[in-house]
């Protein structure tokens, strides 16, 4: 059953995905290099953190 | 207008507004966190006692990096310069079978983009040898 926001308007073809297949590898390459900015900004992060926190225990 | 409609119009988009964010995003958290490493490497050098080299590491790669050109393979210009043709060639077969629809181009125009970062790369290679 079609959701009520959905009434009306045309269902997504088949088409559609047959025609755009191919972005899912570009998607999955910008996935991933958000998951790497994001890994990269934590490990930073928490090298700052851990430097901070020495210091003000010795 | 539906979705889809909207979607088959514009889908090209989401590669340059991807590319727009992930630049500001990257400018606005490295700019954060290269005054938060220079607060804290102040304070180390304040009560005297030495810097974490992943501290240094960090400020050296957000400051000197730009000032000073990397040593580069030299063969590096000349694997960019394959990289970029097989891109252009890539996306001139793609733009090849699909020539007949009428967003085409855009493989076109990526094909063309990738051809002349190509060319120029096979220059600078050429040139930096020779140097």
């Amino acid at each position: 059953m079609r959701p009520v926001w959905a009434a009306g308007r045309p269902e997504m073809t088949e088409e559609l995905f047959r025609d755009f297949w191919w972005l899912m590898f570009p998607v999955f390459g910008m996935v991933m290099a958000i998951l790497g900015a994001v890994r990269n900004g934590a490990y930073q992060d928490r090298v700052i953190r851990d430097a901070r926190e020495n210091l003000e225990r010795n | 207008m539906s979705f889809e409609e909207l979607f088959r119009d514009f889908w090209w988009l989401m590669f340059p507004i991807f590319g727009m964010g992930m630049g500001l995003l990257g400018m606005i958290s490295s700019e954060r966190r290269s005054r938060e490493v220079m607060n804290v490497i102040k304070s180390y050098v304040d009560q005297g006692k030495e810097v974490p080299p992943e501290l240094l590491r960090m400020a050296q790669s957000d400051w000197e990096a730009p000032a000073q050109p990397q040593q580069r393979a030299p063969n590096s210009n000349l694997w960019t310069f394959f990289t970029f043709a097989a891109m252009a060639a890539g996306f001139s077969v793609a733009w090849w079978y699909v020539r007949g629809e009428l967003w085409s181009i855009s493989f076109l125009v990526v094909a063309v983009t990738f051809g002349v970062l190509a060319f120029g790369a096979l220059v600078i290679a050429i040139t930096s040898r020779r140097s």
